[in-house]
């Protein structure tokens, strides 16, 4: 379990890929938490794991598979 | 001149035999040199283009028949005025040759009489599909497509699509988006949902699809790279555009196996993998193109597959050719391609048929960008160019990366463009250099194909890999298994023991430990694939739960769970023979709900079971080892 802090945001890009612009500049792919994570641009700090494995279609970097959150 | 406004007239409809503007342009060639000599070389190798062991020879005007009759017994060809209306005054001519037509051409140009001969070509007009959005298709005119079309359309060539699936047919709830009406498909596969129906169940590769053959000239939607192209769907990424590196190696070997000389990969992700690079690699050896996306990190690090060295890795750029800001970039990339910019605009995206991804039972036509969008561009140029004669990937890649243009100026390599941006017209022009470069084209066919096959054999031993059309069996339910019943049966007294390893040999036992771990494994290596065979080789509740609900259903708790084995069991009491068959039964069980929590592989439905979903696992796992205790426990007496 990891913690991470940053902004979440929708990228125009392929059919729609939302992700979490972390503060230390990774960007990660977004993935679980439920459907109210998704506010471009609202803060968060989340918990959750970060998958280094998956593969997909959004190519915009690692997995970070949201386990809870809150709005900061 | 009459002659040549007809021609232009029809040709659009056909492809036309254009006498009258040889005529012309054999006469701007006077004046610059008083024999034009083209050759065969000269010509495109499409037969579209080329009548093969025809000419067309143009005589002084005013030559008559009774004179070019005399000569041509001295060349050994019947000539024939071409058009009688003109007759005469042009004395324009065309004859069929046996044997070497560019030795004849030598000969017949000779003759002072002769202005030009040159072998017969056919003429079309610029490839303009009547696809009524076509025009919005800058993505398609930045690659010179309508030139490369006026020699080839990718007439059979395979081009795997390893994605979401394509809506290419009618089945279950799926439907074919119109834009797809018309292209050829050959059998795929479904490596999420392990079947043979891999439709799109969320819009990316219909789209990716789409790029490469969209039904063009049809009056309908949008145009694609390589309309006479094969597709072959195959769904690696679920509905939610997520997959593994392990199923998409699986999927490689198992396209290349097929039949794909171009395997296309929009995606990526994921470290290196020595499994999916050895399966890339595989593939390449097999003679097929595989191309991938960059990534869409807008940084400088190319994502794999794409950065494998069998592989081409594709940028992105924009309507500008200017490279898109999202596009990766790096040391291992390749080509650019037009994968849209969207910062300028909605118009400057790539405009396909697919599904919509918010509701994927409708057709939409989409406007995307990304380096999944760059990818299919590539890939379909390669399938022009499988078809337009390439004999090996390598022709294909060298056609690629030398007729490519440069991009912002510069010439040569860089990390941002790769070799510079595709261009279709300027591949299948290079494809020519290349091959009559290529010093193995000149051995005779015969060696050529016997080369091929040793070459086909060497990196299939090399390789040690079997025909992957089922998903590999997973062995490691099965070794958990084992461990779990050294543990039940150390918890037996050593009279009650039915022993270690002779217990495990029995078939009564084994048979169904197998089964509910493994399921029938051995099919894969007795029959050809089908939805049977491929379901009977997962783990019991695996095609138990497949057959009963159906494919993509969620995994019910009933069938994961002690059920089965405690309904088996119940009959066990009075039937004493059946008791090892049931005790393998439920360790089987044990290991695979063991293994499943382990892996976090279950979305049981039913809501309630969503966070109940592990421990519901390890309870029934640790119900079926008591199960299997009681039924391998010795009775005393």
């Amino acid at each position: 379990m990891t913690t991470v802090t940053g902004r979440v945001a929708f990228r125009d890009l392929e059919t729609g890929v939302w992700v979490l612009e972390a503060d230390d500049g990774k960007t990660y792919l977004l993935a679980g938490g439920d459907r109210k994570i998704k506010k471009n641009g609202a803060r968060i700090e989340a918990q959750g794991d970060v998958d280094e494995d998956g593969v997909s279609f959004a190519m915009v970097g690692p997995r970070f598979v949201v386990k809870t959150y809150k709005f900061t | 001149m009459r002659k040549t406004l007809l021609l232009s007239a029809v040709a659009t409809a056909a492809a036309l035999t254009a006498v009258g503007c040889a005529k012309e342009a054999a006469r701007d060639e006077a004046k610059l040199s008083p024999r034009p000599s083209y050759t065969t070389a000269d010509l495109p190798d499409d037969l579209a283009f080329h009548v093969p062991n025809a000419i067309v020879v143009d005589f002084k005007d005013g030559t008559t028949k009774a004179e070019f009759d005399e000569w041509e017994k001295a060349w050994g060809v019947d000539l024939e005025l071409a058009d009688d209306e003109e007759g005469v005054d042009s004395a324009i001519t065309v004859g069929s040759v046996d044997g070497d037509e560019d030795a004849l051409l030598a000969r017949i140009r000779q003759d002072p009489n002769v202005e030009a001969a040159e072998p017969l070509m056919r003429f079309t007009a610029s490839f303009v599909p009547n696809d009524p959005l076509y025009e919005r298709q800058w993505n398609l005119a930045q690659i010179n497509m309508p030139k490369a079309w006026e020699s080839t359309h990718g007439k059979g060539v395979v081009v795997a699509v390893l994605d979401t699936g394509i809506a290419y047919e009618d089945y279950d709830d799926f439907r074919q988006v119109p834009d797809l009406k018309g292209v050829k498909f050959t059998e795929g596969y479904d490596f999420v949902n392990q079947d043979r129906h891999a439709n799109d169940d969320h819009g990316h590769g219909t789209h990716v699809a789409g790029t490469i053959a969209q039904a063009t000239n049809n009056g309908e939607g949008v145009a694609g790279v390589a309309f006479e192209a094969t597709l072959m769907p195959v769904k690696v990424l679920d509905h939610f555009g997520g997959g593994t590196t392990a199923q998409i190696a699986d999927a490689i070997r198992w396209a290349a196996d097929h039949g794909a000389k171009v395997i296309n990969m929009s995606l990526g992700g994921g470290g290196r993998s020595a499994v999916m690079e050895k399966a890339v690699e595989y593939a390449r050896n097999k003679g097929v193109v595989v191309v991938c996306a960059a990534g869409n990190g807008g940084r400088g690090i190319v994502e794999f597959p794409a950065a494998y060295p069998g592989s081409v890795a594709v940028a992105a750029v924009g309507p500008t050719g200017k490279k898109a800001p999202y596009s990766s970039w790096g040391k291992e990339l390749d080509i650019a391609a037009p994968g849209g910019d969207k910062s300028q605009g909605e118009a400057a995206g790539i405009l396909q048929n697919t599904i919509d991804p918010q509701d994927v039972s409708q057709s939409v036509y989409a406007s995307y960008q990304g380096t999944s969008m760059a990818t299919p561009h590539v890939a379909g140029v390669a399938a022009l160019l499988w078809a337009a004669g390439a004999k090996n990937p390598d022709q294909v890649e060298k056609a690629l990366f030398l007729g490519s243009r440069p991009a912002e100026g510069s010439t040569g390599w860089n990390d941002q463009y790769g070799n510079g941006l595709l261009d279709a017209e300027g591949a299948l022009k290079a494809l020519k250099k290349i091959r009559s470069m290529d010093a193995s084209e000149l051995l005779p066919s015969e060696v050529q194909a016997a080369q091929a096959d040793a070459d086909a054999e060497a990196s299939a031993q090399a390789s040690d890999v079997q025909l992957y059309a089922y998903s590999a069996t997973d062995w490691k339910a099965f070794g958990l298994s084992a461990v779990l019943l050294a543990f039940v049966l150390l918890t037996l007294g050593r009279k009650e023991r039915p022993g270690y390893l002779n217990i495990f040999v029995k078939p009564g036992f084994l048979v169904p430990l197998l089964l509910s771990t493994v399921g029938v494994f051995f099919v894969q290596y007795l029959a050809s694939p089908s939805d049977f065979t491929t379901s009977v080789t997962l783990p019991l509740p695996d095609w138990l739960n497949k057959i009963i609900f159906g494919r993509g259903a969620l995994a019910n708790p009933l069938i994961y769970s002690a059920a089965i084995p405690v309904a088996v069991s119940l009959f066990a009491i009075k039937l004493k023979g059946i008791r090892h068959a049931v005790g393998g039964l439920a360790i089987g069980f044990a290991a695979i709900l063991a293994y499943s929590a382990w892996a976090h592989a279950p979305a049981l439905a039913w809501l309630p079971f969503t966070f109940l979903a592990i421990p519901w696992l390890l309870g029934n796992a640790l119900v079926c080892l008591f199960i299997a205790r009681a039924m391998l426990k010795k009775e005393t007496a």
